[in-house]
């Protein structure tokens, strides 16, 4: 069934509402993963979910549902009059009457959506036989998975703004343990993107089954300071947490590592990171979920904080123009980027290592939910990797943790690679990053 | 909510090209929230969930599907679709439902529904202030309390139908201190399966309150936690999270049918040293992670997993059991009828010991005190865990000394479990959210002091002194 909007809206004017916005996003997916040569398990779904939000006196209310009837509209105003109501805080309530302009494109690819499931079975069988192959140290493929999804998201409000945005994409994962002895060591590997001639089978498989192979054998290192590179990956979920502190709100509520810290250089002169929504690939974004326009920007540059990330709320607060950074969290939107870049180095990878005599590559990093503070900035995490030895990557490394402050960390960059990885999980097209000492904690 | 007649329907359509277990899951839930933040109430809001799940089983194969238009047309419609995926004859003869109401566990005295905004908003406010007032250095604070409210009907191809009703609440405390750049934070949130009664008669908020408030101060002036490998005395109710992660995990059958834990295949064997017994108890009254059915429609059970050290039995659904050739054992859950249900975890925790914590502290030359944990994670393939520490000390001659932070703890629970020395006698549990592949499901984490002979602690201390 679908939501009688007109009548949300209107029953939002007889109820003296100032403003009031809905967000209707529509998800699909077809799923599927198989053990041992059979399929194990496929699903499909096709939801709906309606946010509806409302100015009363100022005072924003808000309310999430995913049944759509008859009576929704009146649920709708009902529960917004409820939790507006109640609220106290002075911030400014916004709904946003529409940027000037918007870089809208389309990135929905309906080819994507190959309703095919039999021939993804047959792909993934495929993918378990090359693992299995791959060596004879691979010992069991635990998972190999596909899903192909379509986000459908619109955003109206009473003041007549109408945005809308699809999207779908794939997705490839596998997972694999490698056995020698009595030690067992599991890789993972998955794979995203828009674009359907874009996956490469023998580079999913090699990469997956590498991941595994590559930690046996590992040991502890002795606990001591170590210069230490990170790959890509482990570069950018740690960059993600620095982040967090250019959150305007953070700023404004005495909470962020770098409050008053606008147009300083508050990291390594080497470090630029840019928010690139627009380009054409999965996390393309040219509208914010307070339906603000968003734009490429440099966040920091040459180590230089340009500037800090806000929604309409703390936009107001500070005096200045929204950022196109909202996301939405209920009522409340919260600022972060979409898509970023690190700028890369000029050295190859390789060409980093060799300066190393003895230091540690991470490719590994677990407990991020309990071993990281990103108010203080320390952080002490497990993490696994290879030693690097005379500028060489020598044996594999695990059950050991990497102890810093991001702030120190990431002024004491010492060189970032001119290989750059797209990182699925942080969003984040990143090099390799050179630090030039950190504690590790092993035996 | 379906009829029985409906529901009957839907499960033959299911049947009918060959599964051998179809089963249709409808939950209905509204739940709400309200956060204060330094004083003022911040957000409030309200959320429902409405939706069905189906699933249908074929030997060791399942199908899933959910939608959120819960009528007859439209999950007959879906059934249709993943009913597909099989190409057989009928196994399974289905020719009638009998309707059951789940038995329930937990009572809640005044349920949410009958409590008003305001009851909630000023009950907050008495704890948020004591957290304000606490230390000038306290800069940010927040206390906020969500409670749902959900109907669930199970119908499945056994012939039941069964409907269920439950009320769960949690309030969370937590504040941001700060001084000359340094910032700490810390929280607490306890919960439970009933109505308001629970915070206003069981939780002394400004208990709650003083202590997240002078832990984060305590913290703001501790020293960097130390590294290297030492003896670890893990503080009773949250330091639950150890057995939580480095066992709890790899006794599901999610990962145990599949050959894919580092305890599958060792009922009956020594697994952890003799001072461990260990149980999972989804039936406690009340408790967070208690439930009257699990998600499968089986009864929950108190479940014991290890005696003496000797491993016992693990977390079994239905579907996992086959090929286990077991039965279920009431584990099943999933977060919400989005997501397709397997084992978890519901009360788990580590039985009482003969120890006194004062006798644990006594008996340490040097160690970490890990009073309380900040959550962790564990690969159950290879047994390698982590935690977080939140509120952690120094013990030195059997004395608890100065706190430190940053503290950060590994190990693989096989060699972790066997390297439980002391155990005392002072059980706790405390409430928490875990998550795995059926999604978030609230847990509790429990047990009483324990000592780890030697664990790796990570910090950035340097070595120790």
């Amino acid at each position: 069934m679908k939501l009688n909007e007109q009548k949300f809206f209107e029953l939002a004017k007889e109820n003296k509402f100032e403003s009031a916005d809905l967000y209707i996003k529509r998800n699909y997916s077809l799923s599927t993963s198989i053990f041992h040569g059979e399929v194990d398990s496929m699903t499909e779904h096709d939801s709906l979910l309606v946010t509806a939000r409302g100015i009363i006196n100022g005072k924003f209310g808000s309310v999430t549902t995913e049944a759509v009837d008859k009576n929704t509209p009146n649920f709708l105003i009902s529960s917004i009059k409820r939790t507006a109501g109640v609220i106290e805080n002075d911030d400014p309530s916004i709904i946003f009457k529409g940027s000037e302009k918007y870089h809208k494109k389309s990135v929905f690819n309906k080819a994507v959506l190959s309703g095919n499931i039999q021939e993804k079975v047959g792909i993934l069988l495929e993918i378990e036989q090359k693992l299995k192959a791959f060596d004879k140290r691979i010992d069991e493929v635990v998972s190999v998975g596909y899903e192909e999804s379509m986000s459908d998201e619109k955003l109206s409000n009473s003041y007549g703004l109408k945005l809308a945005s699809k999207v779908a994409d794939y997705s490839y994962f596998a997972e694999v343990t490698a056995k020698e002895g009595d030690e067992v060591r599991t890789g993972f590997k998955i794979f995203a993107s828009i674009d359907p001639n874009e996956f490469n089978i023998d580079k999913f498989v090699e990469d997956c089954a590498n991941d595994a192979l590559g930690k046996l054998g590992s040991v502890q290192c002795k606990s001591k300071k170590y210069p230490v590179v990170f790959t890509p990956e482990c570069a950018s979920i740690l960059l993600r947490h620095l982040l967090e502190s250019i959150d305007a709100e953070e700023v404004q509520k005495h909470t962020s590592l770098f409050e008053g810290k606008l147009n300083q250089q508050i990291v390594s002169k080497k470090l630029t990171v840019i928010e690139d929504p627009l380009q054409k690939n999965l996390f393309f974004r040219y509208f914010d979920d307070e339906g603000v326009a968003t734009n490429k920007k440099a966040i920091i540059k040459n180590g230089v904080l340009e500037t800090y990330l806000y929604t309409l709320q703390t936009a107001k607060i500070a005096g200045v123009e929204p950022t196109g950074n909202g996301y939405r969290n209920g009522s409340k939107a919260s600022a972060d980027s979409a898509f970023l870049t690190v700028k890369p180095g000029r050295k190859s990878k390789n060409e980093l290592f060799s300066e190393i005599k003895e230091g540690i590559l991470i490719n590994d990093l677990q407990g991020l939910h309990s071993g990281m503070n990103s108010h203080s900035g320390n952080f002490s995490l497990p993490c696994a990797g290879f030693m690097i030895r005379d500028g060489k990557i020598a044996e594999p490394v695990a059950l050991i943790t990497v102890a810093d402050n991001l702030v120190n960390m990431f002024s004491n960059i010492k060189g970032l690679s001119k290989e750059t990885e797209m990182v699925i999980r942080t969003t984040t097209q990143c090099p390799y990053i050179y630090i030039s000492k950190m504690a590790i904690s092993g035996k | 909510m379906l009829s029985k007649a409906q529901g009957l329907r839907i499960l033959q359509k299911g049947l009918l090209t060959g599964a051998d277990y179809a089963e249709v899951f409808i939950e209905d839930k509204i739940s709400q929230n309200i956060v204060i933040e330094n004083g003022k109430v911040e957000t409030s809001s309200i959320n429902r969930t409405f939706g069905a799940g189906v699933r249908l089983l074929k030997g060791y194969q399942s199908v899933y599907g959910y939608t959120n238009e819960v009528n007859e047309k439209s999950i007959t419609k879906l059934i249709e679709s993943l009913s597909k995926s099989f190409n057989e004859k009928p196994c399974v003869f289905l020719d009638n439902l009998t309707k059951k109401t789940a038995k329930s566990l937990s009572k809640s005295e005044i349920p949410f529904d009958k409590v008003s905004d305001e009851e909630v908003i000023k009950y907050l406010k008495s704890g948020e202030k004591i957290m304000r007032d606490f230390d000038k250095r306290i800069v940010r604070t927040n206390a906020s309390l969500s409670h749902q409210h959900s109907n669930i009907q199970i119908i499945n191809s056994k012939g039941m139908m069964i409907m269920d009703e439950k009320e769960r609440g949690r309030c969370a405390l937590s504040c941001v201190a700060a001084d000359n750049g340094k910032i700490e934070t810390a929280f607490e949130g306890p919960g439970a399966s009933a109505g308001f009664e629970f915070f206003l008669n069981k939780v002394n908020i400004k208990e709650v309150a003083h202590r997240v408030a002078s832990n984060a101060i305590m913290m703001l002036e501790a020293k960097e936690c130390p590294s290297g490998k030492m003896p670890v005395i893990i503080g009773n109710g949250f330091g639950g999270t150890l057995f939580h992660e480095a066992c709890g995990h790899p006794l599901e059958a999610s990962a145990v049918s599949k050959g894919l834990s580092v305890f599958a295949n060792k009922i009956g064997q020594q697994i952890a040293s003799p001072v461990v017994s260990a149980i999972d108890d989804g039936t406690i009254p009340n408790g967070w992670g208690s439930n009257n059915i699990d998600d499968e429609g089986n009864p929950t059970q108190k479940t014991l997993l290890i005696e003496n050290g000797i491993l016992k039995n693990y977390l079994i659904d239905d579907f996992n059991g086959r090929r286990m050739g077991l039965k279920g054992n009431g584990a099943c859950r999933r977060q919400s009828y989005r997501f397709e249900p397997t084992s978890r975890m519901s009360n788990t925790f580590i039985c009482n010991g003969k120890s006194t914590p004062e006798e644990i502290v006594k008996a340490t030359k040097f160690g970490l005190y890990a009073k309380s944990l900040a959550g962790g994670s564990v690969n159950p393939v290879t047994g390698e865990f982590n935690f977080g520490c939140s509120v952690a000390y120094i013990v030195r001659d059997g004395k608890i000394c100065e706190p430190v932070r940053g503290a950060s703890i590994i190990g693989t629970g096989q060699d972790i479990l066997m390297k439980i020395d002391m155990v005392a006698n002072d059980l706790e549990r405390a409430q928490g959210m875990c998550g795995a592949a059926s999604g978030y499901c609230p847990v509790d984490v429990g047990q009483p002091t324990i000592r780890v002979s030697e664990m790796t602690v990570g910090g950035n201390g340097g070595e120790i002194k």
